[in-house]
């Protein structure tokens, strides 16, 4: 039994919508492994984005804690938040949100402009597929091949915590799946890779399988026999 | 990296960055270009006066003897004296010449263009090279100068400039010299011939005979009885001028009037000149960088507003907030640094020059050149800070928020509270898109603030530089067509007789007028030189009240004065001025019966019959007449002829070239308006594609969703000129009220039709941009639009 990695008590987050408030966390409880390959699932507005935002240091709580480790990084300060995003965690979003006017290879280097890191962006884009188009300009590229260096982007900070907010939600099943496979191989390599979906097929593939519905969390549990990607018919 | 980024975003952003580029570099430019030509100015003159030794005080009179200029150089603090003979010639082909005669050159020495100095014993003549140029005359060419009785033909020696002849003209009332018609000479007093002063002297001692006179003169030496009418003075403590004036006036019974260099024609002007170009110039420029600098502002904020998601993503990253910071505020900072170098660097060779030598072509000084001013460096320093921090606090803005925030979408942050007034009774019979466009600008206080700044500016700028010339041609008006009620004015010799004046009034009429020049004493014993206009020309001559209505002239029973000298001196109606007429210690005591305005002058007036009440003798120096003079050169006992018309054609060519500047100007500001306005255009729109995307899924036109869009920008539009048109006419009247030499009395005068222009035109330009934009509905993708992301 692997040790939790991430540990979430009582977690709440409001939001101050003009004279009201709105709770879009309302006490979650969550733990999870190093290297778990996890998947959140839930409808639309139910608080998946929100609780992402929460564990990758890009918003904060309203009260609760969330473990990393040994720390509290809800109790971090803006400058702690910063270091812990830079080393830590690696995000994917849905819209990739990759520099438009730096090429391929310049946008994964420019992780090294936040950390230090021993791994090499050929040796990156080589494990995503993309060396070929290394000094293509985002534009050039289609939406799988974007959401790759968005990948490639994350991997080369070798993140604890990889964050992806529906990475498959802008694309069509086949680039879906080859996006979802790289993601698989870097849990395979010890990072614990969170994924954000409402595609509940892709929880198939899953270590463990967390269910979300108006801001509490409805099931925590591990799958007992994640399929292979190639296994799933999407 | 994240210079790469840099790089590649400005590229990508190329018009917005030439933008800010050119707006910073023309408005650092017109800044600094316009201090370097007014410093250069300063700078020129004092070089020049300095050099050439201009001279601090001098004296007029009938004749000053060996002995008097010994006496004057005598008195304590006077370094320097030389006197000289400046009478008003003419030359072969009717062109007029003043013509000094000296002894010696050491003050108001000649700057030599071309030939050789001044040389005592030299057969010749050293020329205005202003005149000589204009009527091609080169260094050993013959001239002849006449000059009562005198008629020398000379061969040109010199080509000169002098520190006091740097402006003249033949009568005050022309405004702007004309170098053909009129231009100085020197010569050596020993060219004055013998025969001429032994003539003057016989006239004068009524001996016919030659003969007679030579027994009875034996020793008679010509040179004894020439005569001088002036002195320079060259002082060695400046301050302490007011003790050596003093001392002439108590030692020099002869002396009519002693002149500090400062008020002399030649020095006021010029030194008018840089004080009203400062002031003039000063509040273009500013108002321009002004300007400028917000179409910069908003351009910056644009830019760094779109990036709003790259922002969110570099947090996302793990970029600490200063090196985020960092990079955007490089977007302002380099781009500004290096405009300002090309600024600083095209002000000067390109405004500041140009400006100088077109000066210099209407001043008559050497070595006109532009001056570096400090101010010019600080505000290219704060220019570049300016933007840096607009940059940062935009920027500042974006990173303070959570970077999921930042992600989450464009949707904007409505906050309730501020909009709740829109939520009232009142506000739902108003069209959809006119609630919408009410809350957008109470959400967007700031960049509707910064909207209404800016087309303000503009408008006013516009109305500004319209409102100038407006009020330039109604001076003309005022001036040539209601005051001056006549064709011709002729400016008779001083010495005529009165059977001569009799022969020109049976031939030109009795409309006649004389300036005493005068000093007033104020209460406290103050004296202050000013002068008296004593009119005898019925309404050839008309006087007008403040609001340039037509009053008559005074009664006999005493005085107008001006109504600025009334402000400056605090007169009201019914006081009493004191004054005496320079060269006679009598004092006379007048009371003010009115005021009148003279947009040239501020003066006193009085009619004939009340000076001569005084027992003060009426000889008159200017007859007004309306005969048709147009093929006459020359009339005897008359110095100059002045054409009315010409004067009115000169004052009109100077404001054509008023006209080129103030186009230049209105182009300016409508460029600049626009940028500004597109900027914010741009920003605003941004702000809202994901609300227009919406709108156009729901099914409205995109002529509908332009038509809100436009609403808003002409309600900027509108209110702009509301607000630009009175302060244009504010700053217009206060550029001449406050901006202008003392002796003047302008103040704006804008026509209707200026004012529609300037509204109009705000108003069109205003659309057109709005329109321009709004094109950008048509090619709204809904899609991704509303994906609400990149
Ligand atoms: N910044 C915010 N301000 C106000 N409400 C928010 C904000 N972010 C999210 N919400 C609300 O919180 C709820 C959960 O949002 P989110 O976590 O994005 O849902 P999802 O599960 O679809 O990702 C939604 O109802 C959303 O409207
Ligand atoms: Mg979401």
């Amino acid at each position: 039994m692997k040790e939790s990695l991430i540990i979430l008590k009582n977690v709440k987050k409001t939001y101050k919508v003009g004279e009201q408030e709105f709770s879009a966390l309302d006490g979650v409880n969550l733990k999870i492994n190093q290297g778990e390959f996890v998947v959140i699932l839930g409808p639309s507005g139910a608080g998946k984005s929100t609780l992402l935002n929460l564990l990758g240091g890009m918003d904060k709580v309203t009260s609760g804690s969330i473990k990393i480790g040994e720390n509290d990084i809800a109790k971090y300060n803006d400058k702690q938040l910063t270091n812990y995003r830079a080393r830590d965690v690696g995000f994917i979003f849905q819209f990739y949100n990759i520099m438009p006017t730096l090429t391929v290879e310049e946008n994964v280097a420019l992780i090294k402009d936040v950390t230090d890191t021993n791994k090499k962006v050929e040796e990156v884009l080589k494990s995503v597929g993309l060396l070929k188009h290394a000094k293509k300009f985002p534009s050039e590229l289609s939406g799988g091949e974007q959401q790759r260096v968005s990948i490639a982007r994350a991997v080369m900070k070798n993140p604890k915590i990889l964050l992806c907010d529906e990475p498959t939600g802008a694309l069509d099943s086949k680039t879906g799946a080859d996006v979802l496979k790289l993601l698989k191989k870097q849990a395979d390599n010890d990072t614990t890779v969170i994924i954000v979906t409402h595609n509940s097929l892709i929880a198939e593939v899953a270590d463990r399988i967390i269910r979300i519905k108006n801001g509490k969390v409805e099931s925590n549990e591990t799958n007992k026999h994640p399929k292979n990607i190639e296994e799933v018919k999407w | 990296m994240l210079y790469k980024k840099m790089f590649r975003d400005m590229k990508k952003n190329l018009s917005s960055f030439i933008t800010i580029f050119l707006m910073i570099m023309i408005g650092i430019m017109a800044y600094s270009g316009i201090e370097a030509y007014m410093d250069g100015m300063k700078e020129t003159a004092d070089k020049f006066y300095k050099e050439n030794n201009l001279q601090d005080m001098i004296v007029y009179g009938q004749n000053f003897s060996d002995n008097d200029l010994k006496t004057i150089k005598n008195i304590q603090n006077v370094k320097n004296v030389e006197r000289k003979l400046s009478v008003t010639g003419i030359t072969d082909n009717d062109k007029t010449l003043l013509i000094n005669f000296i002894e010696s050159n050491d003050i108001s020495k000649f700057y030599v263009v071309k030939g050789k100095g001044f040389e005592k014993d030299a057969k010749g003549v050293w020329l205005d090279e202003f005149y000589a140029k204009e009527n091609n005359i080169k260094v050993g060419d013959k001239i002849l100068v006449k000059y009562e009785e005198i008629s020398l033909k000379e061969e040109v020696l010199g080509l000169i400039s002098v520190p006091d002849h740097l402006y003249d003209v033949r009568d005050e009332s022309e405004l702007y010299p004309d170098r053909k018609e009129f231009g100085f000479a020197y010569l050596s007093i020993n060219e004055i011939p013998e025969d001429y002063i032994k003539s003057k002297v016989m006239k004068e001692m009524n001996i016919q005979d030659k003969n007679i006179f030579d027994t009875y003169l034996k020793d008679f030496n010509y040179k004894d009885y020439i005569v001088y009418n002036s002195i320079m003075i060259d002082v060695e403590d400046k301050s302490k001028r007011d003790i050596v004036k003093n001392e002439i006036e108590d030692k020099l019974k002869n002396a009519l009037a002693i002149t500090n260099v400062e008020d002399t024609l030649s020095y006021v002007t010029y030194q008018g000149e840089i004080d009203e170009g400062k002031t003039y110039v000063g509040v273009f420029s500013g108002l321009f960088l002004f300007i400028a600098m917000l179409s910069v502002i908003t351009t910056m904020t644009r830019v760094v507003k779109n990036q709003r998601t790259q922002i969110g993503t570099l947090k996302a990253l793990g970029f600490s907030n200063g090196k985020v910071l960092f990079h955007y505020i490089g977007y302002g900072f380099w781009i500004s640094i290096l405009a300002s170098i090309a600024g600083l660097f095209l002000g000067y060779y390109f405004i500041g020059t140009t400006f100088i030598n077109l000066e210099m072509s209407f001043f008559e000084i050497p070595n006109g050149h532009p001056e570096m001013n400090i101010s010019s460096y600080i505000v290219a320093i704060l220019s570049i800070l300016i933007v840096a921090i607009i940059t940062y606090i935009t920027g500042r803005s974006i990173l303070k928020e959570n970077p999921a925030e930042t992600l989450r979408n464009k949707v904007p942050n409505v906050k309730g509270k501020s909009l709740n007034i829109t939520k009232n009774k009142i506000f739902s019979k108003l069209s959809f898109s006119t609630i919408w466009n009410i809350r957008d600008v109470i959400r967007n206080k700031i960049r509707t603030f910064m909207a209404i700044a800016g087309v303000t500016g503009c408008c006013m700028l516009i109305v500004c530089a319209l409102g100038m010339l407006d009020s330039m041609n109604y001076f003309v008006k005022l001036q040539f067509k209601t005051l001056y009620n006549f064709n011709y004015k002729l400016n008779i010799s001083e010495n005529i007789t009165k059977s001569d004046l009799n022969t020109l009034y049976k031939k030109y009429g009795n409309h006649t007028s004389k300036t005493l020049n005068i000093e007033i004493k104020d209460k406290r014993g103050n004296r202050k030189s000013n002068n008296i206009f004593v009119t005898d020309a019925d309404n050839y001559v008309r006087f007008v009240d403040n609001k340039n209505n037509l009053i008559s002239k005074p009664k006999d029973n005493g005085i107008f004065v001006t109504y600025k000298l009334a402000q400056t001196e605090k007169y009201k109606i019914g006081d009493k001025v004191t004054w005496h007429i320079y060269g006679d210690n009598n004092y006379y005591t007048s009371k003010i019966i009115g005021f009148n305005k003279d947009p040239q002058n501020q003066n006193i007036t009085m009619t004939r019959k009340y000076l001569e009440n005084l027992n003060i003798n009426y000889n008159p120096d200017t007859i007004y007449t309306n005969v048709n003079l147009s093929n006459i050169k020359e009339i005897k006992n008359v110095e100059t002829i002045q054409n009315i018309k010409a004067l009115k054609d000169g004052m009109e060519g100077m404001l054509s070239m008023m006209k080129t500047m103030l186009v230049l100007i209105i182009s300016i500001a409508i460029l600049l308006g626009s940028i500004i306005i597109y900027n914010l255009g741009i920003l605003s729109y941004t702000e809202k594609e994901y609300q227009f995307a919406t709108l156009k899924v729901l099914g409205f036109k995109d002529r509908q969703i332009k038509k809100i869009f436009i609403k808003q920008n002409n309600w900027v539009a509108i209110i702009s000129i509301i607000i630009g048109l009175p302060l244009g006419f504010y700053l217009t009247d206060w550029l001449f009220k406050t901006a202008i030499e003392e002796h003047y009395d302008f103040a704006a005068s804008i026509t209707l039709q200026s004012y529609l222009i300037s509204a109009i035109g705000t108003f069109v330009i205003s659309y057109i941009v709005s329109k321009i934009l709004s094109h950008k509905i048509n090619n709204i993708d809904m899609v991704t639009s509303l994906k609400g992301n990149e």
